[in-house]
């Protein structure tokens, strides 16, 4: 039987454990040059900060993912480097792309995809300038590299990343100039009850906040970037709350509301989609154990949806043991039922996250005409809405958003938000974009 | 009124829908099972071209022509189309040779479109072409289009003109009512007409089929692969004699390949689907031919669905089975540039019978015929 997974963040790191721990030899393709993830980004050889500044206090859980990938490296087909750029359920055929640029075929009996999660963007009038960037991908720059993006940074977004990336920065000296986090005070105490299910995530949180305050950072709460100036940099951030509209000078902005599944492959798959109201998204259907409705594709972590990384490792775990049992292996029913009830508690306390810190669509809907939604096609706001697209596909067909290189995936639901409102419909409405491959840009042979 | 009954919502049916209302006397109604431009149509490479087509049809194709140079008088736009010509390269003598026996066969009937031009010629209009190319074939007032546009711009003209379209009904029918007119079978219940045309594209000859006419086709899915953008080094369009290529840069700088490189299709989920093996020879091909894109990375891919005849020529012209009903089908892939006047021409045939448009050779009948023989 070959078994793939497809990833090396938290998730998959968990899932092939499992796998090798029921003797099955599984092939491991992960893009990038080492595994680790996302939260646990490794800088790259050569660089060295230690693991408790670049972490903080997930060091430990860093330490053990890393350590689990060095461990299981030499007991499975480990391919780093590697992209898989394809999926096709019929043969059960991936097609990846080596370092070298080589294509090759992997054929599959069963596959975990642990694909994890990307920026959620809000394009604003001049979110494309040099100095702008996701908020993830600003925290990926500090610990890949130690690099803040600018001296004088604003933060824009939602979520627990705005507030961990702040104090990391903080941290590492570099301070942000103004913190801007959509969610008003009201909404955070509204789900506060929920954000108990978590009482040590949920304290963190409030343990950042103070701690920058302390340290004289300007955080905004309710507030919103609404443009970026400069001719060919950045020079100020125009954005408004409650009390008016602002304007400070800044050198570099960093926005990201919230994450988003990469859901590429689970498309190309034909795996069914369903509509997540409180995500806002759509998210591939799965079971708990993260079984598909397509034969042979399994889904854990954060690229089937958000969870964070305590979720994505039980959910690799658990997706393990799917492929185990459903492979005729034995499964220890008592180890699936604690995963299952840890899963459960982490979903309470992640719609409570959701609900204290969601997507602010209506700020996305409203985006000003001139706003360049698809910043690969350099397609308008406004030219979205003058056309008559009932939804997104044919949005994309009349007028090239979303064909660039991101593939949508950068401006896929902001382009959602705003076609919905331009037609007075449900965002679900206007459907989501169907996936082609390549899932990223690949080099022609 | 006379009622006509279009079915299927590509470029073939709006543009016979078109021409036939604006002739006057006719109600047009344009029935499409999902959206005007879903198919073929909407997602084709936009190759405005006459070079190397089958000589049975460049009678339609110069015709054709024309009214793409007279677009916006015809639809109110110009479909975005850029005249920047169609070469055909020849890398070997063997094509030299073929290039200029093709040559000699269209100017002994007339036509003078097709040039054919000295390897200085075509180092001159496309600096970043490999050097081992010999020389080429070139129509200069060939180009390229966009085909949502154009499938917009139709839309529009047909409605102007007075067209019903009917968007998400599918037709699984058609029929006769004893007194001469004709009867199409819809899931939303019968509709009658004194003419209908089937222009349901890859469709098309299952609805034939199911009248008891053989047009035999099968479905070709044509593949496109796209690569991100690169600074500008081509404007015209550039196939090869020997080899499946078709290569342009477009207006924003990416490089669309394609060729004919077939993928899968399903008519049944009116799905397509890539072939790698297929991509991976059309990348190879367009950087053997222009090595400035060797390195370049694919972003994009896209397949589409179409008809093919055995002769890979188009069907047009009444059923032999069913008086009244006019078939425009078969495309086989080039038939996007084709679709200002085969709907002429169509149009023509249903409302007069007759037609002295170019399109006797492209009869339904060919194919009874050999059923017969
Ligand atoms: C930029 C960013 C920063 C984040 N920072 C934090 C943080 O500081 N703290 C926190 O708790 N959470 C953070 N998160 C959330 C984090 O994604 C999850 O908590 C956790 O990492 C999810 O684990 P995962 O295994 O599901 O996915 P990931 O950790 O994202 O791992 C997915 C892996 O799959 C690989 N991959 C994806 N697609 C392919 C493909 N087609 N071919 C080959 N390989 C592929 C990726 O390279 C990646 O290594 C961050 C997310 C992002 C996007
Ligand atoms: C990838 C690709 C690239 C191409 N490139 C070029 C090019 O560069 N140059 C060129 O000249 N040509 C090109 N072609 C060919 C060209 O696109 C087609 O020949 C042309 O669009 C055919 O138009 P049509 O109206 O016959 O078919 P279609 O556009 O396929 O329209 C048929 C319509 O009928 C509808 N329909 C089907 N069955 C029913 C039913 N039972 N009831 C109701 N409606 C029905 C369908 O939904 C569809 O909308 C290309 C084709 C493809 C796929």
């Amino acid at each position: 039987m070959s078994v793939v997974v497809v990833g090396a963040g938290p998730a998959g790191v968990r899932a092939v454990e499992r796998l090798v721990e029921a003797g099955i030899r599984p092939i491991w393709i992960e893009e990038s040059p080492d595994g680790g993830g996302r939260v646990f980004q490794k800088p790259p050889p050569g660089f060295s900060r230690d693991a408790k500044a670049l972490y903080g206090a997930d060091a430990s859980r860093a330490a053990a993912i890393h350590a689990t990938v060095a461990r299981l490296r030499a007991q499975v087909d480990w391919r780093p480097g590697t992209l898989v750029w394809n999926l096709r359920p019929g043969p059960r055929l991936l097609n990846t792309q080596g370092p070298d640029g080589t294509k090759a075929e992997v054929a599959y009996d069963r596959v975990i995809l642990c694909t994890g999660a990307m920026d959620r963007a809000l394009p604003i009038p001049g979110w494309t300038k040099p100095g702008v960037t996701g908020l993830g991908a600003a925290q990926i720059a500090l610990k890949a590299q130690g690099l803040a993006i600018g001296r004088q940074v604003a933060l824009c977004g939602t979520g627990p990343l705005l507030l961990l990336l702040a104090w990391q920065l903080t941290k590492a000296g570099a301070p942000p100039a103004l913190v801007l986090e959509s969610a008003g005070w009201a909404r955070t105490l509204r789900a506060a009850p929920g954000l108990a299910w978590n009482p040590v995530g949920a304290l963190r949180g409030l343990a950042w906040r103070a701690a920058l305050r302390r340290r004289g950072v300007r955080i905004r709460t309710g507030a919103l970037p609404l443009r970026v100036e400069g001719t060919d940099k950045v020079e100020a951030l125009v954005w408004r709350d409650a009390r008016g509209e602002h304007r400070t000078e800044v050198d570099g902005v960093a926005i990201g509301y919230g994450l988003k599944p990469e859901t590429q492959l689970a498309d190309l798959a034909g795996v069914p989609f369903s509509f997540d109201g409180l995500q806002r998204l759509w998210l591939p259907e799965r079971d708990r154990a993260g079984r598909t409705a397509v034969p042979g594709v399994y889904l854990a972590g954060d690229g089937a949806s958000i969870g964070g990384s305590v979720v994505a490792e039980l959910a690799g775990t658990r997706a393990a043991l799917a492929v185990i049992e459903d492979a005729g292996g034995h499964v220890d029913p008592l180890e699936t039922d604690m995963i299952h009830r840890r899963l459960w508690l982490e979903a309470r306390f992640r719609a409570a996250l959701e609900r204290a810190f969601p997507y602010p669509a209506e700020h996305a809907a409203a985006m000003p005409d001139e706003t360049l939604l698809c910043r690969c096609e350099a397609i308008t706001a406004g030219e979205l809405r003058g056309t008559d697209a009932p939804e997104v596909n044919r949005g994309k067909a009349f007028t090239r958003i979303g064909m660039g290189r991101c593939q949508g995936r950068v401006c896929g639901p902001a382009g959602a938000e705003v076609l919905a409102a331009a037609r007075g419909c449900d965002i679900r409405d206007v459907g989501r974009l169907r996936g082609q491959m390549p899932v990223k840009p690949v080099v022609m042979a | 009124m006379k009622q006509a009954l279009i079915i299927g919502g590509g470029l073939h049916g709006l543009s016979t829908a078109l021409h036939l209302a604006r002739r006057g006397g006719w109600r047009v109604r344009v029935l499409e099972r999902r959206h005007v431009g879903r198919h073929s149509s909407g997602v084709n490479a936009g190759g405005v071209r006459r070079l190397g087509r089958d000589l049975r049809e460049v009678g339609l194709s110069v015709i054709a022509a024309e009214m793409w140079d007279n677009l916006p008088r015809i639809v109110g736009d110009d479909g975005g189309f850029r005249p920047f010509g169609q070469i055909k390269l020849a890398e070997s003598d063997a094509d030299i040779a073929k290039l200029e026996a093709r040559q000699a066969a269209t100017h002994a009937r007339g036509w003078t479109h097709e040039e054919m031009i000295d390897r200085d010629e075509v180092l001159r209009l496309l600096p970043a072409v490999s050097g081992h190319v010999r020389g080429a074939m070139i129509v200069r007032g060939d180009g390229s289009a966009n085909p949502m546009r154009t499938v917009m711009a139709f839309r529009r003209a047909a409605q102007e003109a007075g067209v019903e379209i009917i968007e998400g009904i599918a037709v699984n029918g058609i029929g006769t009512t004893g007194s001469g007119t004709l009867v199409v079978e819809t899931d939303r219940g019968p509709m009658q007409a004194d003419r209908v045309a089937n222009c349901a594209g890859a469709w098309a000859s299952g609805l034939a089929a199911g009248i008891g006419e053989h047009i035999p086709t099968n479905a070709k899915a044509s593949m496109m692969i796209v690569t991100e953008r690169l600074p500008f080094f081509c404007l015209p369009t550039v196939g090869s004699a020997a080899r499946a290529l078709s290569f342009k840069q477009s207006e924003v700088g990416t490089v669309v390949i394609g060729g004919g490189h077939q993928g899968a299709n399903d008519i049944a989920t009116e799905t397509s689907s890539q072939n790698l093996m297929n991509l991976a020879k059309a990348a190879r091909i367009a950087a053997e031919i222009f090595p400035i894109v060797a390195g370049a990375r694919i972003i994009r891919s896209w397949t589409g669905i179409e008809a093919r005849t055995p002769d890979e020529v188009p069907v047009i012209g009444e059923s032999g089975v069913m008086p009244g009903l006019f078939h425009s089908f078969g495309y086989s892939g080039h038939g996007f540039q084709l679709c200002p006047a085969a709907g002429a021409a169509v149009a023509e045939l249903m409302a007069q019978g007759s037609t002295n448009m170019p399109v006797a050779e492209l009869s339904p009948a060919r194919f009874q015929q050999k059923a017969a023989a």
